[in-house]
């Protein structure tokens, strides 16, 4: 039986999103629901390609891309990936120089989308299927922006190093000195999931957490894809941050890897897509919004991507923990926005990179 | 024969394009180097709102988020060029001076190592040693039977960059050593002997001392190359905890970026440097050029004996680091489901190959975009070093002490400060070169150019000014002789400068990492990319690609007819 | 019309005078060698004429049009002058034929008539069967005469030549001096010649200018160099002179080891010390005071050397002054032997200082 996502539930748990990162000041009316015409097909297919800056982990992305120009042929689809962090700079910079380069873009940290539409750089539109059925907490009330993919930073463990019994439940467990030198993690200067996963912890657990971590002895890699890679070459045994999604990937693909999710609340992160207003292939950009938000890709997302998703008609994949049963920290995309450069100023103190 | 008036066939008056072309050299020279390097030195000296201010250089020095850098890199640069020094300089004694066997092989690998890009070599001494996974440390463990937890080596420590950094870094001072030692004239060996010299004393106090001021050079470059190396220190660095000079200062780049610091904190790199060639330079005096000059005679073979086969089982010993090893993990990898596990039959693959090919969307474009690249930076860097060392050498123009200053400076300016420079320069009327090209292709041909310019300037050197002014006075412009005599001339130093500027630019990382935009990006980059992700079979593949690609090209190049081709010359 | 003129001209590096003012007419199709000591500012002159070293004061004039000046100085490659250097600088990377063909090529001429010149003037220089050779496979002496070669095709209107014969052995260079003088009496350019042989001067030259320290000592036909040299230093550099100190007594007659001997020459001031210089082969030695004759002087045979053709003698006046004396070799007077000089007075000559 396909396991509807709890609406209630992703109200509770997304709550301040929607009182933040969505209730900017409404300008005008939203955007009429866009459908997939034949014209808009037509003019993608004269611009010929679509330019999508993402933070998703790159296998993932490029499966997205290439399921894009299966279904419309002609559209060829360029995936820049590379840490949230690192997108928003490099966004920044060509922006600054007025380069034009990037049409769709994705961040796993939503609170970039409060600057882009703050800053005026983003385009409304609001693809049929977001209208439709997507939660008004997940989509931006002026159609700038709305939920693509969600999933969550675990605790992960090698099976082959770490005995299921003896595995963390917590973070708190990971203080344990027994985990010492034998933890990864991510970095919040790189990568978006971290920098959202570390906000959440900070406020619910404390800086202090962090400071005791640091003394474990951490193996710090910069993508929060990163972490579940260096669990699957068996370089550490347990990773205390880094995306739920490749754990999924890995462990269907038969590799030695199991999610742990703590005790405390595993950090939720929301990945919004939104397009340039500047975007050099406007049409392609809009067609490839649609067909992102579209219930074939969200499924597709949530079958070989390991993600979740906000559209009601997709159903969860069998052997994976349901959304709805994890217990997840409050995401709040505005506070991470405030405190987004003191968050990489203490953590580069604690942890001294 | 009758003595026609030549008139009729050579006008007395026509354009001469020598002084344009010499001049706009000179001119693009000036401007590559001085505009970036100009806006630093202003960026480091203002606040945000374009005020005067010192505060960028006191947050520097009472930060110790900066000064442990700082300390990290002059560990690492000094320890690195001592080990390079150590090891290669016996290297190339026994490749250039004994009968070891299979000399040729070893300095070709040894050669060939330099074609490795060090951040590619520090992925794969991730693969080889990284503490759990690495296959040595794993090999370590199922040999000893030590616990799960034991590691032989861990190449997340500053000893691990610093072993990384030698291992790329000694080719440099390798070649150096190995050229001045075949270049010392067997006659001053000889006058040596003659005069009662036994063969140590002979080699203590001719030998030496003569090839002294290239140990010393060699020992000079690899410091600055392991001070200014972003690549290696970015991948291993970051996993152990600590940031040399060159990824602090790209981690002044995260959002919000703080160029204005970044250029303070380039200054003590550029000090550092200018420092240490003037200190070069009290120290040789003139004495460094006299192992350039002497070219008479063979040098003098020694014979080992029995100990040449210990010989080449230390060059060997010493090539499994930089080559064989490395090379061997990303092979592993490149076909391996799990790059930490060795291939057998449960998990070999050809996955990798198709995702670099068939899926990753990038590829493409960063292949096209490098080979463009390399291509147009080793032509246009080889020319102007070209005619840089011509101007200089010859003393044609007025100012050509600074020209030949200008040409070396970018020694002294790391590859991510010139990143910062350039950055700084072309994102700003009236060059705006940002997202283009154009950018990419200033920073490499800037970088190539002081090595460009000493290898061709030394190449001038051994090429008499009689022979260009022969062709002067038979009617040749200064444009058409260097083209006709001076360039065919200097053919073997040519090629060799256009193919050392084309691997220059595939191994380049840290200006490229400043200034590439997504529609620009290069091979390099994408590999560092991959590695922040951890997507290691593919930069496994792509790694071995552009070996396979590099050392293609630097065949075909040597083999372009008439060119590369080899001539008789002139044995005297 | 091609004669080249100099005047006052002269090159500085830093405050010292290589050149220092220069002035000279070379007058078309003659010979003129700048003979001088190595580093007597022959060769600097030379490449000043070239074009390859501007002036720093003064001026050059070929055929009445000046060249070079401090203000502006016409390349080399627009003089119509050829050069042949002491290292006959031939391209390594060309065979003889295209080292010949080189200039030609440059004046885009057509290809036959540039294979007939080349064909001319390799069989005038005995090349002809060494066309395809490369350098490195040539003789000294073919490699002078390919220079040679290389420079007379393009028929310039000037020959410049930079000691051309100094890396010759001996029996070679006896012979190409002739074979220059030879291929400069067929073609009749004006030919400018450096060396600091004299010999070579004495063969090659209608006139020849002695440098020293930058200036013209003397400038004058072979003869009258030989036998009339203008100061101590033209003397000493032609050689096999001796250079005598003495106390001028005015009207032509010099005090000599308490000897008054009659000298011709330069007119001589009144009193004061002076010199005068006679050949070695110049002064008769005998046993007995020859009668007679004016300037006699005795001396006492300090070494006594048998050369074959001659013998060579240093013989010592009263007041310690040697001089070396060339005779036959049947005039053997043994060492310490007591011997009579004669010095012919037209033989003397009387040394301005």
């Amino acid at each position: 039986m396909p396991q509807r996502l709890s609406r209630r539930k992703v109200l509770q748990v997304t709550g301040a999103f929607a009182a933040t990162a969505f209730a900017a000041p409404t300008r005008a009316a939203p955007p009429e629901p866009a459908q997939v015409t034949p014209q808009l097909i037509e003019a993608a297919r004269r611009e010929g390609k679509v330019v999508w800056y993402t933070s998703v982990d790159l296998p993932v992305a490029e499966k997205i891309a290439k399921s894009f120009e299966a279904k419309f042929p002609g559209i060829a689809t360029r995936v820049e990936r590379t840490g949230a962090e690192r997108v928003f700079q490099r966004i920044g910079q060509e922006y600054a120089s007025r380069i034009y380069a990037v049409d769709v873009v994705n961040s796993s940290d939503a609170a970039h989308f409060i600057v882009w539409k703050r800053d005026g750089l983003l385009a409304p539109y609001m693809p049929e299927d977001v209208a439709r059925f997507y939660p008004s907490e997940h989509k931006d009330p002026d159609g700038m922006f709305a939920s693509f993919r969600v999933w969550l930073s675990v605790i992960a463990y090698n099976t082959k190093l770490v005995k299921a019994e003896d595995a963390p439940r917590s973070f708190a467990d990971l203080l344990d000195p027994k985990w010492a030198g034998k933890i990864v993690k991510g970095h919040p200067g790189y990568s978006g999931t971290i920098m959202t996963a570390t906000y959440e912890m900070a406020r619910d657990l404390g800086w202090d957490y962090f400071e005791k971590l640091a003394k474990q002895r951490v193996m710090q890699v910069q993508s929060s894809a990163d972490p579940p890679k260096k669990l699957g070459l068996g370089e550490r045994a347990v990773m205390a941050d880094g995306n739920e999604y490749n754990i999924f990937i890995m462990k269907e693909q038969g590799q030695p890897v199991e999610v742990v999710y703590p005790t405390e609340g595993a950090p939720l992160i929301v990945g919004p897509n939104g397009i340039f207003k500047n975007a050099p292939n406007p049409n392609a950009a809009r067609l490839f919004q649609s067909y992102c938000f579209g219930v074939e890709a969200q499924q597709f997302i949530i079958d070989t991507g390991g993600l979740r998703s906000m559209h009601p008609s997709t159903t969860e994949k069998p052997g994976r923990k349901p959304f709805r049963d994890i217990k997840t920290m409050r995401d709040d995309p505005a506070g991470v926005e405030k405190t987004a450069e003191d968050i990489k100023a203490r953590y580069a103190q604690i942890f001294r990179v | 024969m009758t003595f026609a008036p030549m008139e009729a066939s050579r006008p007395a008056v026509r354009f001469d394009l020598s002084w344009p072309i010499l001049i706009a050299s000179a001119f693009v020279l000036c401007a590559l180097i001085l505009a970036p390097l100009g806006w630093l030195a202003y960026f480091s000296l203002v606040d945000r709102a374009g005020h005067f201010t010192l505060d960028n250089f006191r947050q520097l020095v009472s930060t110790p988020a900066f000064v442990e850098p700082l300390i990290t890199t002059v560990i690492l640069s000094v320890s690195a060029s001592l080990i390079c020094c150590v090891v290669s300089a016996p290297l190339a004694w026994l490749v250039a001076r004994t009968d070891m066997p299979l000399r040729g092989a070893v300095r070709a690998l040894m050669t060939a190592s330099f074609v490795t890009p060090p951040f590619l070599g520090a992925i794969a001494w991730e693969l080889l040693a990284a503490p759990n996974s690495g296959l040595i440390n794993q090999a370590y463990r199922a040999l000893t039977g030590a616990g799960s937890d034991d590691y032989l080596l861990n190449i997340y420590t500053l000893t691990g960059l610093i072993f990384v950094t030698s291992c790329y870094t000694a080719p440099y001072v390798f070649v150096l050593v190995a050229n001045a030692l075949e270049r010392i004239p067997a006659d001053l060996e000889d006058a040596s002997s003659i005069l009662g010299g036994r063969r140590w004393t002979t080699a203590r106090r001719v030998t030496i001392p003569l090839a002294l001021p290239a140990v010393l050079a060699g020992a000079l470059v690899a410091f600055l190359q392991s001070m200014t190396l972003f690549g290696a220190p970015a991948i291993l660095a970051l996993p152990a905890g600590f940031h040399t000079m060159t990824t602090k200062i790209w981690s002044l780049f995260q959002y919000p970026p703080k160029p204005e610091l970044a250029a303070a904190a380039s200054l003590p790199l550029l000090v550092l440097t200018v420092l240490l060639l003037r200190g070069q330079h009290f120290i040789l005096g003139r004495r460094g050029y006299a192992v350039v000059g002497g070219r008479q005679g063979d040098a003098r073979i020694i014979g080992l004996g029995a100990w040449k086969w210990a010989a080449l089982g230390f060059s060997l010993l010493i090539l499994l680091n930089p080559v064989f090893l490395p090379y061997g993990a990303l092979l592993n990898a490149a076909f391996s489901r799990v790059p930490s596990q060795l291939i057998g039959l449960g998990n070999l693959t050809l996955h990798n190959f198709e995702f670099v090919f068939f899926e990753l969307s990038a590829t493409k474009l960063a292949f096209r975009n490098t080979l463009i690249l390399c291509t147009l930076a080793a032509t246009i860097g080889t020319v102007i070093a070209l005619v840089v060392s011509y101007l200089t050498s010859r003393q044609a123009i007025a100012f050509h002490r600074a020209l030949g200053f200008l040409a070396t400076a970018p020694v002294a300016v790391p590859g991510i400060v010139l990143g910062v420079g350039l950055f700084l320069t072309y994102t700003r009327p009236p060059f705006v070169l940002y997202g283009t090209l154009w950018i990419l292709l200033i920073a490499f041909v800037t970088i190539a150019m002081p090595a460009a310019y000493q290898q061709l300037q030394s190449a001038f050197r051994s090429v008499s000014p009689d022979l260009e002014e022969a062709s002067r006075i038979l009617g040749a412009t200064r444009i058409k002789t260097l083209a006709r005599v001076t360039a065919p001339l200097l053919r073997t130093s040519v090629i060799a400068t256009w193919c050392f500027i084309f691997v220059g630019v595939i191994r380049e990382l840290s200006a490229a990492i400043m200034l590439f935009t997504s529609e620009t990006k290069v091979i390099s980059v994408l590999i560092f990319d991959l590695n922040e992700s951890g997507d290691l079979g593919a930069i496994a593949v792509l790694g071995l690609i552009m070996l396979a690609i590099t050392i293609a090209v630097v065949a075909l190049v040597n083999r372009i007819p008439g060119f590369g081709a080899s001539l008789r010359l002139r044995n005297t | 019309m091609a004669s080249v003129e100099l005047r006052g001209l002269t090159r500085r590096y830093g405050t010292q005078a290589v050149v220092d003012n220069v002035s000279l007419t070379i007058p078309h199709g003659t010979v003129v060698c700048l003979l001088g000591p190595s580093g007597c500012g022959k060769t600097t002159t030379l490449r000043l004429i070239a074009g390859f070293v501007e002036p720093s004061s003064g001026e050059i004039l070929v055929a009445g049009r000046v060249v070079s000046s401090p203000a502006k100085t016409m390349p080399p490659e627009h003089r119509k002058m050829s050069m042949i250097f002491q290292s006959y600088a031939l391209w390594p990377h060309m065979t003889v034929g295209e080292n010949v063909a080189y200039g030609l090529t440059l004046r885009k001429l057509e290809r036959a008539l540039v294979a007939k010149k080349v064909a001319a003037i390799l069989e005038t220089t005995r090349l002809t069967p060494l066309v395809d050779r490369y350098p490195g496979e040539l003789s000294g002496g073919q490699q002078q005469r390919v220079a040679l070669a290389r420079a007379l095709v393009v028929e310039p209107e000037t020959l410049l030549l930079d000691e051309p014969l100094s890396n010759l052995d001996a029996n070679l260079r006896e012979e190409m001096r002739f074979e220059i003088r030879r291929l400069h009496d067929e073609y009749r350019y004006t030919t400018v010649y450096v060396t600091h042989d004299q010999a070579e001067a004495m063969t090659t030259a209608d006139q020849i200018a002695v440098m020293n320290a930058g200036r013209v000592e003397q400038l004058g036909s072979p003869h009258d160099i030989y036998g009339a040299p203008a100061s101590e230093f033209v003397a000493r550099f032609l050689g096999a002179s001796n250079i005598i100190k003495g106390l001028s007594m005015g009207a032509g007659r010099v005090s000599v080891a308490g000897v008054a001997l009659r000298c011709a020459g330069a007119s001589l001031a009144q009193s004061g010390e002076c010199a005068i210089a006679i050949r070695q082969h110049d002064i008769g030695i005998s046993a007995a005071q020859p009668m007679g004759v004016e300037n006699v002087l005795p001396a006492t045979v300090v070494r006594n050397v048998f050369l074959g053709a001659g013998r060579d003698y240093m013989v010592e006046l009263a007041d310690g002054t040697q001089l070396r004396i060339v005779t036959a070799p049947a005039e053997n007077f043994p060492q310490g032997a007591a011997v009579w000089l004669q010095m012919p007075s037209e033989r003397c000559r009387a040394l301005p200082r």
